[in-house]
């Protein structure tokens, strides 16, 4: 005791608020936790997150999911397969939709091909905003433009990948090699023969590949716009949970997740070959 | 007393040790010189244990330490202080804190998680980076101290755990020279004033024969040379860094491959 | 790819003189482009074979859009803009025409954003806190097996093939409307996102440092304590913060499905055709999204600033 007594008096000569620091140092970063946990247990609070109501929906989740055992399909199998066509193709079609209109606005957004900054900071935040509108949200509007059925949910598929898309297709674009282009202008190109041959082969690879992803994502957010009526997958699983057919919604929902590791695994076996 | 009886460690067909016997009294400060890939940081590794001999024995005092495990383990390395050529210290933290890393092994672990250490650890702390004119740079980021003085954070760090024996792999290969006598003078000193046996890997014959009393020379795993400075003369040398390769038949077999890997090659 | 250079043929070929090599490659390169020539004639066909299917069967193109389309699309633009008039834009909520007869239910709104935004932040930070043990059981470099690593890679994957909108609409029906479900659901998709990108952090971490604590008698929580959390820390907060911004946006379409939220809202204006407030709703929405991404990418940048720093 008195050998560490000794250190610490000879320690404290030397440095002293490394051996006793300051006691903001010392408890500052406790303050934080505490406050902090006491935040978290406040929205906790808010959100009646609540011990015993856990139990009890943990509980009921128990009895929904021991029906889902064994899933059955119960005589609907051609019909589930024929809505995640279905679902597929609204996803495709609104890759391609989303594609078309972020293109143009993709090359107008790049630093390097506009540089006029008022027209380049109007069109980024402008598809800023539109960033924000989850894909659910164009959905319930385009339901109620167009009525309910796949048109919808292209249209709010579209919607939501273009502003994403044009982002991606502009970084592509502003990242890409400039020295090629100049190449082909220094020996005598004109602008289009620079884009086609100096930018091109160095951007395409790059958005094939953002736009397989987007077609992956949309897979998925197809999917769910059929809970709000754009048909397809989504709503034969909306229908299933509401007559609490738990062993059809287990079938739906394996034959679902199957299907996407599927096209993930295309997607990514294409995108290997692309870069 | 260290002692390896015979340690030969493999990877795979390649024998990177090979049937080393060493015995080094308590105290020492040994220089090992050899060729990139003589098998020196394995040697060293493999007395710590951060690589399990495939056959040999390690002793120290007598008691072997091949069968050591868990806490016993720990407390074993921590016993030996490891320095590195990247000095492997945490950038992000500041030098005092990863010079405390050094007492984790005696400190109760949810204690260390949280960051705490105890004044009198911090108290060894400071007059162990005091000793190495550091104590003022204790609040700092060790990411922004120059290579020479993290590597006397590393020493420092290494002191804190009371080490019996030092095993510092390359410790001044990424340093100036003068950075480089600094940290080599303080190893030196740890030997000879605490009495704390110093093993270094070396690449400059200059050095090991400066600070090193005794030197040994590894070639293709094994020992090839054991004795003082005076002894290591040039055909020593010669036997430890072997002949260089002519330039011809080096390259002749590289210029024949690349050709051939042409048509084959496609990468995608 | 790159496939793999057969030795035996290799040690073959050093034996070849120069134009026997020449020539082998460019008829292989030929081969080549003959071959790559086919192919994209054969993916042009199947892209289009695909397109052509997929539009047919949206009915992206087919004719029920009809003549009425867009004079139907102009009916409900018109509907989703409210009637606002200049000189009584700032009178109380029961003049029609102002600001405030617009957005009518104000505080119930602001009310339910705030939930929002709390389902997102309690769901982000549950989720940040299961992902961290799970995250090196994910990572290469640090799971205690290979078993463990395979197993706890392909849960997180198969975890994430579900939308949450998906989870969500499953666990209303256990836990009954409100936010909880919709807690639950991000969690998990949170939990197995966050596993994967804290997963490879964890892998690109220099284990040397790791090392250097093992070698000072360390155990493995305090190899992972002093080696490793400093190293990824900034990269671990750094996608937590993105996933809030994700989850922020996905809290507030739960609400739709009748899991909490602003979500509940703009299905029952949508309901009650009420366009005028699903606007105004909207507005809300996409200026909470728009301000916090701002602010969490500062953050962000300050994060991977301080890394690259250090
Ligand atoms: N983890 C490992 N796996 C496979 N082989 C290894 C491993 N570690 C070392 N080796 C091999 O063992 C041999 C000795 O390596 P070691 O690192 O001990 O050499 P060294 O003398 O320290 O060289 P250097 O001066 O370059 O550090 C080398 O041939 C190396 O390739
Ligand atoms: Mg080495």
């Amino acid at each position: 005791m008195t050998a560490g007594s000794d250190l610490i008096e000879r320690a404290t000569l030397i440095a002293p608020n490394s051996v006793y620091p300051p006691w903001i140092n010392r408890f500052g970063r406790w303050i934080c936790w505490v406050g902090g946990l006491i935040l978290f247990g406040w929205m906790c609070h808010n959100l009646d997150l609540r011990l015993d109501v856990l139990a009890r929906g943990f509980t009921k989740l128990g009895v929904l999911t021991k029906a889902m055992f064994p899933p059955f399909a119960n005589g609907g199998e051609l019909r589930i397969v024929q809505s995640l066509l279905d679902t597929f193709a609204m996803a495709v079609s609104g890759t391609v939709l989303g594609i078309i209109v972020a293109l143009p606005l993709g090359i107008i957004g790049a630093k390097t091909v506009i540089r006029n900054p008022v027209i380049h900071f109007a069109v980024r935040r402008t598809l800023d905003i539109l960033r924000g509108v989850p894909v659910l949200v164009w959905a319930l509007v385009m339901i109620s433009a167009f009525g309910l059925g796949p048109i919808a949910g292209v249209i709010a598929l579209a919607l939501a990948d273009f502003p994403h898309l044009s982002k991606q297709f502009a970084e592509a674009i502003e990242n890409s090699d400039t020295r090629p282009s100049q190449g082909i202008l220094a020996s005598g190109g004109n602008r289009i023969e620079a884009m086609r041959l100096g930018l091109l082969p160095q951007v395409v690879p790059v958005m094939a590949s953002q736009s397989l992803y987007t077609l992956e994502s949309n897979f998925r957010n197809a999917a769910i716009l059929g809970v709000v009526g754009a048909g397809g997958i989504g709503f034969e699983l909306e229908e299933r949970i509401r007559i609490f057919a738990f062993d059809q919604v287990a079938w739906i929902v394996v034959a679902y997740v199957l299907s996407v590791t599927l096209l993930d695994w295309l997607s990514s076996q294409v995108r290997a070959r692309l870069v | 007393m260290l002692e390896l009886v015979n340690v030969t460690k493999t990877y795979g067909q390649a024998i990177a040790v090979n049937g080393v016997s060493l015995s080094i009294p308590a105290g020492s400060m040994v220089g090992i010189l050899g060729r990139s890939g003589a098998g020196k940081s394995t040697l060293l590794r493999m007395i710590n244990r951060l690589a399990e001999p495939t056959s040999g024995d390690v002793l120290w005092q007598g008691k072997s330490v091949l069968h050591l495990r868990g806490s016993t383990l720990r407390a074993w390395r921590a016993r030996c202080g490891m320095m590195f050529q990247q000095f492997n210290l945490s950038p992000r933290l500041d030098v005092l804190t990863n010079v405390l890393v050094g007492s984790v092994s005696r400190r109760p672990t949810l204690q260390t998680l949280i960051k705490y250490f105890p004044a009198e650890e911090r108290a060894r702390a400071i007059l162990e980076l005091h000793a190495l004119d550091m104590a003022d740079l204790a609040l700092q980021r060790a990411g922004t101290l120059s290579g020479g003085q993290q590597q006397r954070v590393a020493i420092a760090r290494t002191m804190m755990q009371l080490p019996d024996l030092v095993l510092a792999d390359e410790p001044i290969a990424s340093l100036d020279p003068a950075n480089a006598e600094t940290v080599m003078s303080a190893l030196s000193s740890i030997s000879q004033e605490r009495g704390i046996t110093v093993l270094v890997n070396l690449h400059s014959l200059d050095i090991a024969r400066t600070y090193c009393p005794r030197i040994i020379g590894m070639a293709k795993g094994k020992v090839v040379f054991d004795g003082s400075p005076d002894q290591l003369d040039a055909a020593m040398v010669e036997k430890i860094y072997g002949r260089r390769k002519s330039t011809e038949s080096a390259l002749a077999p590289a210029v024949s491959t690349t050709l051939s890997s042409i048509p084959t090659g496609e990468v995608a | 790819m790159s496939k793999s250079v057969d030795p035996t043929t290799n040690s073959d070929r050093s034996s070849w003189r120069l134009e026997q090599i020449v020539d082998h490659f460019e008829a292989e390169r030929s081969r080549n482009l003959r071959r790559g020539r086919l192919q994209q004639l054969f993916q042009i066909l199947v892209v289009t074979l695909l397109l052509g299917g997929a539009f047919q069967a949206s009915g992206l193109f087919s004719s029920y859009l009809g003549d009425g389309a867009l004079g139907r699309i102009g009916n409900f633009l018109s509907r989703l803009l409210p009637q606002l008039h200049h000189d009584r834009l700032f009178e109380d909520r029961a003049t029609s025409g102002s600001l405030l007869y617009w957005f009518y239910d104000l505080d119930l709104w602001l009310k339910l954003l705030a939930e929002t935004v709390q389902i997102a932040i309690v769901a982000t930070v549950l989720g940040a806190i299961f992902a961290l043990p799970l995250s090196f059981l994910a990572a290469r470099n640090l799971a205690p097996a290979v078993w463990v690593y395979w197993t706890v890679r392909r849960i997180s994957e198969l975890v994430r093939t579900l939308p949450d909108i998906i989870l969500a609409l499953i666990l209303v029906a256990a836990f009954g409307l409100g936010p909880i479900p919709g807690v639950i659901a991000l969690t998990l998709g949170t939990t197995a996102s966050l596993t994967k990108l804290f997963a490879e952090a964890n892998e690109a971490a220099d284990m040397h440092q790791l090392e250097a604590v093992q070698s000072a008698g360390g155990n493995w929580w305090q190899q992972l304590r002093f080696g490793l959390m400093p190293q990824v820390l900034p990269n671990l907060a750094s996608y937590s913060l993105l996933r809030l911004e994700i989850n922020v946006g996905g809290a507030a379409a739960l609400g739709i499905v009748g899991a909490g939220g602003i979500g509940v809202e703009l299905s029952r204006a949508i309901t009650f055709t009420e366009f005028d407030t699903y606007f105004a709703v909207l507005i809300m929405i996409v200026g909470l999204i728009f301000v916090l991404d701002l602010t969490s990418e500062a953050i962000r940048d300050r994060l991977t600033g301080l890394e690259k720093g250090a």
